[in-house]
């Protein structure tokens, strides 16, 4: 597999992830910045190009609330996890902790070889 | 900070105008952030950290795109249609034009058939030119109001409707529709061209066909006209069954006995009242057109084989 094609399915394979990422995250008040350094020291990087536009559209769906502030001198966007967005992050991790159940045991089987 | 007032601004340029104060907002104070967490670790920015920083996050248009991603004239899901329909006009556009050029060229005095193909070509490109914009436009108007063309559930269908996995052939290409399409109208044209051609248009003519050579190719008309139901069907059908695959057989059983017949009861052609300007003589020119006919009448022949093997496999 060439790099191009890991990017390509890695990038594939964490667009839903970090939507899940972002939403669990919001469970307390962040701003862009914050988010992106929470989500960073949790080990999940994400470049700003991805994560400010997600977010806007997430508030945008509804699933976020999101207020203007002053703080530290300037005034900064503040988002917090709405009452809809609780509802669908709670079905959202279910069905993630289902899929990471499932695929576990299959990701380990191919690891050790065995067919059965 | 004039460098990310700038940059903001340009992103800003890049936006739809009524998010542009909103997200402009938000991205200068997503990079002002940005950049006091650099003043902390590095103390005192220069104006090359910040230009650094902000080529780092991307060209303005990019940045605008992720914001609002730039949507497709036409959504993916209407793809397929849209194909279908440019096929479908594109093909009818290519019949009708051969029509006009036919009945140009029939008309003109020197029956040049280079002239011919020019003019059937460019007419087609410059119609095909206005059909394809047109047919684009209309779906990307559709599509722009949040609808969808092909979301329209069509006429009900059945699995058991499909044709068999291992008969490929049965599928009937637009192409080959059109093509017989626009040959049947050819030879319709050709052979009714005394009922529209005025008199001094066919006094004009080099070379003609003899009374009795016309007076068959027009007995032979109504199995032309067949044809052309037979396409039509073909068209509505899009795929072979039974009762298309004798219709044809007959057909092109016909029309092989047909052309056999014709290119034996010469004489065909004969001198028209102007004298021909020719590198061959009237002569020449018939025994041109016997083994033309001879050798055209190998394509229906080879039809009627093939469409006979694909019956049996039908079967």
């Amino acid at each position: 597999m060439t790099t191009s094609q890991l990017d390509k399915m890695r990038l594939e394979l964490r667009r839903g992830v970090l939507v899940l990422a972002v939403l669990a995250s919001l469970k307390q008040r962040h701003y862009g910045y914050s988010l992106r350094k929470q989500l960073q020291d949790r080990g999940i990087d994400i470049d700003e190009g991805t994560l400010y536009p997600l977010v806007r559209r997430l508030a945008e769906q509804g699933l976020l609330d999101s207020e203007w502030q002053q703080a530290e001198g300037r005034e900064r966007r503040y988002y917090l996890l709405s009452e809809q967005g609780k509802e669908l992050l709670a079905q959202l991790t279910d069905e993630w902790l289902q899929l990471n159940s499932a695929l576990g045991p299959l990701l380990t089987q191919d690891q050790s070889g065995e067919t059965e | 900070m004039e460098l990310v007032e700038r940059y903001v601004a340009a992103v800003q340029r890049e936006l739809p105008e009524d998010k542009r104060q909103e997200i402009g907002r938000e991205l200068n104070a997503n990079i002002m952030d940005q950049l006091d967490a650099l003043k902390e670790q590095q103390g005192q920015l220069s104006e090359d950290d910040v230009a650094a920083v902000l080529k780092q996050m991307g060209r303005p248009r990019v940045v605008a795109y992720q914001f609002i991603p730039p949507k497709a004239l036409v959504a993916a899901e209407d793809m397929p249609l849209l194909k279908h329909t440019l096929y479908m006009v594109l093909g009818v556009l290519f019949v009708l034009q051969v029509i006009g050029a036919t009945t140009h060229w029939m008309g003109s005095s020197d029956g040049n058939l280079i002239r011919f193909l020019l003019q059937l070509t460019f007419g087609f490109l410059d119609e095909a030119c206005f059909a394809f914009t047109a047919i684009v436009l209309s779906f990307a108007a559709v599509n722009s109001s949040g609808q969808r063309v092909g979301r329209c559930a069509g006429k009900d269908w059945s699995p058991k409707q499909l044709p068999k996995a291992d008969l490929g052939w049965q599928h009937i290409s637009l192409t080959d529709v059109f093509t017989d399409l626009a040959t049947y109208l050819f030879l319709l044209i050709v052979i009714w061209h005394p009922l529209w051609m005025n008199p001094e248009q066919i006094t004009d003519r080099s070379v003609t066909f003899t009374t009795d050579a016309l007076l068959m190719l027009q007995w032979f008309s109504p199995v032309i006209v067949f044809s052309v139901l037979l396409s039509l069907w073909q068209l509505q059908q899009r795929i072979w069954n039974r009762g298309l695959l004798l219709s044809s057989i007959v057909v092109n059983a016909a029309f092989v006995v047909f052309l056999v017949v014709l290119a034996f009861s010469g004489p065909l052609l004969q001198a028209g009242p102007v004298e021909l300007k020719s590198l061959f003589t009237v002569l020449q020119l018939e025994k041109g057109f016997t083994y033309g006919l001879l050798i055209t009448a190998c394509f229906p022949g080879y039809e009627v084989v093939r469409d006979l093997w694909r019956f049996n496999k039908l079967n």
